[in-house]
């Protein structure tokens, strides 16, 4: 009895003790953030917003991310040497870049329909469950989700044409029947439309004056200046092929008389950046070709940057500096050297009196070389841009001196000729106690070494150990600057005839680079497609163009004696003539196709749109097959 | 103490030897489709590494394409599972009119197709032959379907017998302009290249442009000695 009574004030006391704890089996997790609290705390979405600026694809960039997948996550540096701006001279399991027989169909393929969708569950979240947010602020953060949603918009329709615009959350009801979340294909010149309405919609919206790692009213104006330019472009180029690349239902292709409202967009937009803007072409270091090297990459002061990708925090920097410094003035142990600068954009860039690029290696009436007192002596009064993209023979990096000769030529009286001697390794001495093969090549096989006898300085960090492993570079990539805004008008204003006003925009930017006031006075297409060559080398614009003023299947045209579609050195080499004193200790320059580079780049029409994979044909019947494929 | 381990491991050894050679679950397919891409019962010389036909069959779990590449003297062939197939001419892919309309193809054992197919242009009565320090081709284009124009025609060298567009050591192309009137026969003139000078033989062969077309339609290699 007593027993039963101790029990029962056990079980009593403790039902009376755990009772009162409220909510025992409803409580908030502490490992999951709710709808409501993320919604409602800027923090938490401006860390969303981080993640989705982060997964803005690239089809080149500095990093190391290759995820074409659902997630669509690109950013892929080794990308730079697929086409005829570079090739590639790294670790040669990769040399498959220098043999792409051909362009695959699935080649850009993104369809990173992941990231859509976080955006539009993001901003119906904001709008049912941001009740505490101030408008002001709902209205921000609502504004730059579009724009992210319009880029990735911009980067879907340059690939695969139309794409399904998909603007809402589509929820499955569990009917078993999926139809209504089946979209077709909109119209290429839709998602165009789409991509500048959405800018209009939100440019006042968007606040983050002064960011250029955010967007702002004129990051969203930048975005509509090239996707307009992209439409106009199409529009006109594609139908002035023998036989325009269309689809019957418009998801392919643009009717030609949209051109001139389009590239009208792109000019606007453009002069709204350059009038208005807080944004000025870099000019502060007074040597032109230092100035635009800076205009990329410095950071402090720096106004002509619109929108880019910084890596700050220390873990986030990244390997290009380390991959792609110059080999002779690398400070690791390994690396270098991966992308090296084609011969071919290097000849792009003019001379400074407006001559045509091409590098004088023999005389006119080619029976001899032309001798140069040192190796820098071929490159003399070129477009100064030629010095801030490309590190050529002799040029100098972080204060040193690049040396780049691959061996020397020894005058043979016998055989009236003379003798190339290259050394089998780098940084070698010939007999007569002069350097063979410099530190930095070139040479035809090692890896590592440039095999085009040239290197990239844009984007190479030019500070102390950063192209270390320890230490790594926190170099930008840039999406959007004022010089690309200039081209993007002069472009659009030449299409529309106004080309007074497209000259304005053009010698702008030659005059930064070195040549004179108003250097041009006639404007072709051809040179603006040249000056956008050279302007905007390695920032990811070179497929791009070619694919929308429809040439890339003419300059890629697979055929190996096509001198666009191959990828091309040059070697310089010492000259040994005793006796001979305006030619011995002189330096000679042989032009070749690269040893290492074997296919000629080859682009057909079924590239001109990315095939879509044939997984998503299977789920969505409504969409149908890009040409070609 | 050893020997237990040393008879224990060798029993596990012989269990992994005698189980290892377990066969795999999956015959391998064991019928053949080959045919050619005719025109007018003649195959239609195309590019080497550039035409593909799509082979399709319903009623599996994974739907995906069965990509048949086209050799370039028109052949193909695929190893295959026995069944019923559907071969699609992709649209755009060959130099001929585009045809979606798919042909039944019932594999078993060894099976023969022929494709067929309609080109824009067929090469007729080509010859070529070395003059002085050139080849010369003499042949003539026919119009089978006049949708689309004719934009050039090519004379393509090379070493081997794989010739066209992209292999190649030396080409020359005449424009429609430069050929004019395609009912007469065209003739095209070009140098030997310094990598065949040295050469006993070589192989040439014509290629004719649709415009609008990305591939060109080609003649059998034709050996020059």
């Amino acid at each position: 009895m007593k027993r039963l009574y101790i029990l029962s004030l056990i079980t009593g006391s403790f039902l009376l003790l755990t009772g009162c704890m409220k909510d025992w089996l409803d409580r908030e997790p502490r490992t999951i953030l709710s709808d409501e609290q993320v919604w409602n705390d800027p923090k938490q979405i401006t860390a969303l917003l981080a993640n989705f600026y982060d997964r803005i694809p690239a089809e080149s960039g500095l990093t190391d991310v290759n995820n074409d997948g659902a997630d669509g996550r690109l950013f892929q540096w080794r990308n730079m040497a697929n086409y005829d701006e570079a090739m590639w001279s790294g670790q040669s399991n990769e040399d498959g870049r220098n043999n792409i027989t051909s362009y695959g169909f699935g080649s850009w393929y993104l369809w990173n329909y992941t990231y859509i969708r976080d955006i539009n569950l993001a901003l119906e979240n904001i709008e049912k469950y941001g009740i505490s947010l101030p408008d002001e602020a709902k209205k921000q953060y609502s504004a730059e989700l579009r724009f992210l949603r319009a880029l990735n918009y911009f980067n879907l329709v340059k690939r695969m044409g139309g794409v399904p615009l998909v603007t809402k959350q589509l929820i499955y009801d569990y009917s078993g029947n999926v139809a209504d979340l089946q979209q077709p294909r909109a119209k290429e010149s839709e998602i165009y439309d789409f991509i500048g309405s959405e800018v209009d919609a939100i440019k006042d919206q968007l606040g983050n004056a002064g960011s250029n790692s955010r967007a702002n009213k004129y990051t969203a104006l930048a975005l509509k200046s090239r996707a307009m330019l992209y439409a106009g472009s199409i529009a006109k180029y594609n139908n002035l092929m023998p036989v325009p690349i269309t689809t019957p239902g418009g998801e392919v292709g643009i009717p030609a008389d949209m051109a001139n409202a389009y590239y009208q967009k792109a000019l606007d937009a453009s002069k709204e950046i350059i009038n208005s803007g807080p944004y000025a072409l870099y000019r502060n270091n007074p040597d032109p070709g230092e100035n635009f090297y800076e205009a990329v990459t410095k950071k402090a002061t720096n106004r002509e940057v619109i929108f880019v990708k910084d890596f700050l925090y220390p873990t986030r920097r990244h390997w290009f500096s380390y991959d792609n410094i110059a080999r002779g003035i690398r400070e690791d142990n390994l690396g270098s050297s991966s992308v090296v600068p084609s011969l071919n954009l290097v000849e792009s860039f003019e001379y400074l009196d407006g001559s045509n690029g091409a590098l004088k290696t023999r005389t006119p009436d080619n029976t001899d070389y032309i001798y140069y007192d040192n190796p820098a002596a071929i490159f003399a009064n070129k477009d100064a841009r030629l010095y801030g993209t490309i590190i050529y023979p002799g040029a100098s990096f972080k204060g040193l001196t690049v040396s780049i000769q691959a061996g020397v030529m020894v005058w043979n009286g016998g055989r009236n000729a003379y003798d190339v001697i290259e050394g089998s390794d780098l940084g070698t001495t010939y007999s007569d106690g002069r350097l063979l093969t410099a530190s930095s090549g070139p040479h035809r096989s090692i890896m590592e070494v440039s095999n085009t006898g040239f290197y990239i300085r844009k984007f190479i960090d030019p500070n102390d150990k950063t192209s270390t492993r320890g230490i790594q570079s926190d170099i930008w990539w840039v999406w959007f600057r004022l010089g690309e805004i200039y081209l993007n008008a002069g472009e659009a204003a030449f299409e529309l005839g106004q080309t007074g006003d497209a000259l304005l925009y053009i010698n702008a930017l030659r005059e930064r680079a070195g040549f004179g006031a108003n250097s041009l006075t006639t404007l072709t297409i051809d040179r603006i497609r040249n000056e956008r060559r050279v302007e905007l080398a390695f920032e990811d614009h070179r497929l791009w163009d070619l694919k929308r003023w429809r040439i890339a299947d003419k300059v890629w045209n697979g055929n190996a004696s096509s001198p666009d579609a191959m990828i091309y050195a040059l070697y310089p080499y010492r000259v040994i003539r005793p006796g001979d004193v305006n030619r011995d200790g002189k330096y000679v320059f042989v032009k070749m196709i690269a040893p290492r580079f074997r296919a000629p780049r080859f682009f057909q029409l079924g590239n001109y749109y990315t095939a879509i994979n044939q997984a998503v044909l299977n789920n969505n019947p409504k969409i149908i097959r890009n040409p070609f494929h | 103490m050893n020997k237990i381990l040393s008879s224990a491991f060798i029993a596990m050894l012989l269990c992994m030897l005698v189980t290892g050679c377990k066969k795999d679950n999956f015959e391998k397919p064991s019928s053949t489709l080959s045919g050619t891409v005719v025109y007018n019962k003649e195959a239609v010389g195309v590019r080497s590494n550039g035409v593909q036909l799509e082979l399709w069959q319903r009623g599996f779990q994974l739907f995906t394409k069965i990509p048949v590449h086209v050799g370039q003297d028109g052949s193909f062939s695929a190893s295959l599972f026995d069944g019923n197939y559907k071969l699609v001419r992709l649209p755009g892919n060959g130099p001929w009119i585009n045809n979606t309309d798919s042909i039944d193809i019932t594999v078993n054992g060894n099976t023969v197709v022929e494709v067929p197919v309609q080109p824009y242009f067929i090469i007729k009565n080509a010859t070529a032959a070395k003059a002085g320090t050139g080849v010369t081709a003499t042949f003539s284009i026919e119009r089978v379907n006049a949708s689309q124009p004719l934009e050039s025609a090519s004379l393509y060298l090379a070493k081997t017998n794989i010739v066209d567009a992209v292999n190649n050591l030396g080409s020359t192309t005449l424009s429609a302009d430069a050929i004019g009137d395609i009912t007469g026969p065209v003739t095209i003139n070009v140098t030997i290249p310094a990598a065949l000078t040295g050469q006993s033989f070589f192989y040439v062969r014509i290629g004719v442009k649709t415009a609008g077309v990305a591939e060109r339609i080609y003649t059998q290699p034709i050996k020059i000695e």
